[in-house]
């Protein structure tokens, strides 16, 4: 028997009984909504939770500094951190030390978070481009998502605004100065946006920063005469500062299991490391729970959805049984006809499913947007900004939907198997 | 056409442990060769029926052998004899037996659903069957609103759709009137003659058994070839 014409007997079939597949549809929707919506206030109250305490840092992330600045990270740490067990990644980062500035179209900004990173590194450590690709040339340039909102110039009227365009494949023009005695030496290096960073979570204050190459670094060293631009008036002439020196260190796991060796192999090390693990592994373990709990109070739902389809079926089954006893006495396969009920359930079951996610997802849209302006206005509580009540990642709705999808194909299976075991002579007979 | 070896078949009725055996046929042995009408008569009661649905694959026997049309059909299961069936067998039944939620059209066709035939073909076969027994006209007609006459030709209509070597009919004229049942027989005549189907027929009715070639009867469980008036 051909697909086309199972789905035709089922469609049919269902048509005759609208009301009754239709309840079962709703309960069956209300079944998978309620499980989604449930599970989706644990997971938004706990997102909440953990970009409150990460500021939306990752948790394999592992700040690390020296024990004194008169001893600067210098290759040999990096490469000896590199070593550690479970490290996925090291990043460090130089940092530009200059009093010059960038600009674009009259727009500037000071040399504030410009950064020469191994982009090797920071690709292994998780950096993504939002748009294009890591620099290639020397004079290419990567920037952080937010880098123009403090590309700034003052109008006529002396306000202030911000550069609001895309810098992607814009080309920056970076002003390096150094003192010569009382003269101020200016030289200009032009870089091309050939990167933009990927969106930094919210509340975070990340996405500033503008990566320079090493090939750059060594431009600018060459024209300063001082590591990393720094001016010679900074620099205490009988503590001549060193080449080559890191200024922003991480240390990634490559599992939050094991960050809390690393951070002991790092301190045994006499390095000052920090995460947040500690007070997170606290909070996602109470979450845990509380996820656990309302998941299994969602698929008791989805249970007695399941319920409702398992009658249903049994009574389709029951009310056509004449029906299956003429077409097998006609020639009807049991397995086509095993087919045609289980391909009914699914398809109730499939659309319930379908819809409860919709439903879910509108419902999760609608309390993130109306419950803060009503706990406001009924409260007179302010929520928090970025409060999520409601948070469905995406692993949610497929986990409800193979809860519902599974659920609702074993109870429509009794059925089906049911509809093949009908006995021929009885059916024809009229007396069951 | 059909072989029924030393066929044996009993009903056992009541809880188990504790069940009465009702024996029905024994020592079945028959013979029905291609291109022949056979009629099976008898008492009421004396297994007509139940042999008729061991021929059918309806009932597994409790012994004996049954081929059809070259094949051993004793063991084979419910798949294996579903598309048996659908290659072999017509099927006619005294209360006709159609879907009553199906038109007509749909009745006729199903077998050919059953086969997997696409849709155009089955169309145009459906289409052709349906004239055949006249009922072109009332092929939106659902059961309930066509007469017994005309219920019994759509079934005649879907046992010839996937052009059977063998047609199996139990009391096929029961339910007809008179002048419906002499229009059946002629038919049954004809597709015989013209088309060379070949017919198992039980029946009751002596006209019925008047157009077979041959007749058989059930008594005590055991065929008499030819007819013993005084049974039927
Ligand atoms: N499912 C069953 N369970 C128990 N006994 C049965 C069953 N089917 C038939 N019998 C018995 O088997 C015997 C033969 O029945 P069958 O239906 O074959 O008779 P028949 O010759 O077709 O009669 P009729 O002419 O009245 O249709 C009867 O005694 C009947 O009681
Ligand atoms: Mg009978």
């Amino acid at each position: 028997m051909r697909f086309k014409d199972r789905l035709a007997f089922v469609l049919s079939n269902m048509k005759k009984n609208r009301m009754r597949v239709f309840m079962t549809v709703l309960a069956s929707t209300m079944g998978c909504a309620f499980l989604i919506v449930l599970a989706s206030v644990g997971f938004g109250v706990q997102k909440t939770a953990v970009e409150d305490i990460t500021g939306g840092r990752l948790l394999t992330q592992i700040d690390t500094f020296t024990t004194s600045e008169e001893k600067p990270f210098i290759k040999k740490d990096i490469d000896m951190m590199k070593e550690i067990d479970h490290v996925k990644a090291v990043t460090s980062r130089q940092r530009i030390q200059n009093e010059g500035n960038v600009s674009l179209d009259g727009y500037s900004k000071d040399l504030f978070e410009v950064f020469v990173p191994d982009f090797k590194d920071e690709q292994k450590a998780g950096l993504e481009l939002s748009k294009g690709r890591f620099p290639q040339a020397a004079n290419e340039v990567v920037v952080g998502y937010h880098y123009g909102e403090n590309l700034s110039k003052v109008q006529k009227n002396k306000k202030e605004i911000t550069y609001k365009a895309s810098l992607y494949h814009k080309t920056l023009t970076l002003t390096i100065k150094q003192k010569e005695g009382k003269k101020t030496k200016k030289k200009t290096i032009a870089l091309k946006v050939v990167g933009v960073g990927e969106k930094p979570p919210k509340r975070v204050q990340e996405g500033q920063e503008l990566f320079l190459t090493k090939d750059v670094l060594q431009t600018i060293e060459a024209f300063t005469k001082t590591p990393k631009g720094m001016s010679k008036s900074d620099i205490d002439p009988k503590h001549p500062q060193p080449y080559n020196t890191y200024d922003d260190v991480k240390v990634y796991a490559d599992d939050a299991e094991n960050v809390e060796s690393i951070e002991k192999e790092l301190k045994k090390k006499e390095y000052v490391a920090s995460s947040r693990l500690d007070s997170l592994k606290e909070i996602n373990f109470v979450f845990l729970f509380i996820k656990i709990g309302l998941i299994v109070v969602g698929t008791v739902a989805v249970l007695i959805a399941s319920i409702g389809i398992f009658n249903t079926m049994t009574m389709a089954v029951t009310e056509r049984t004449q029906d299956i006893g003429i077409m097998k006495a006609i020639g009807a396969h049991p397995r086509s006809i095993k087919q045609i009920f289980l391909l009914e359930s699914v398809i109730i079951g499939g659309l319930g499913a379908v819809l409860g996610t919709i439903i879910s997802y509108l419902f999760s849209f609608a309390a993130n947007a109306l419950l803060p302006v009503i706990i406001s206005t009924f409260f007179q509580t302010k929520v928090p900004d970025d409060f999520y009540f409601s948070y469905i990642p995406l692993s949610l709705p497929l986990i409800s939907f193979a809860i519902c999808f599974g659920v609702t194909l074993l109870s429509g299976m009794r059925p089906a198997r049911r509809a093949t075991k009908i006995d021929v002579l009885r059916a024809l007979r009229r007396d069951v | 056409m059909i072989t029924v070896k030393q066929l044996e078949h009993e009903f056992r009725i009541g809880k188990k442990g504790k069940e009465t055996i009702v024996p029905v046929l024994r020592d079945v042995n028959l013979t029905v060769n291609a291109g022949e009408i056979v009629a099976v008569v008898g008492r009421s009661g004396s297994g007509k029926s139940t042999l008729l649905n061991l021929i059918s694959g309806y009932i597994a026997p409790v012994q004996g052998k049954i081929m059809i049309n070259g094949t051993d059909v004793t063991g084979m299961s419910e798949g294996e004899w579903a598309d048996f069936r659908l290659e072999n067998i017509g099927f006619i039944f005294q209360s006709f037996q159609l879907i009553p939620t199906m038109t007509a059209f749909e009745n006729v066709q199903l077998p050919l659903v059953f086969k997997g035939v696409k849709e155009v073909d089955r169309k145009i076969q459906t289409e052709t069957m349906l004239k055949k027994v006249g009922l072109w006209e009332f092929k939106d007609h659902y059961p309930g609103e066509l007469s017994g006459g005309q219920q019994q030709r759509v079934s005649i209509a879907r046992a010839l759709i996937v052009h059977p070597p063998l047609i199996l009919a139990d009391e096929p004229t029961g339910s007809l009137d008179s002048e419906n049942e002499r229009a059946l027989l002629s038919f049954i005549q004809q597709l015989n003659r013209e088309e060379n189907i070949t017919f198992l027929i039980i029946t009751h009715d002596e006209e019925v058994a008047n157009i077979a070639h041959r007749k058989i009867t059930i008594s005590d469980g055991r065929l008499v070839e030819g007819s013993d008036t005084d049974e039927i």
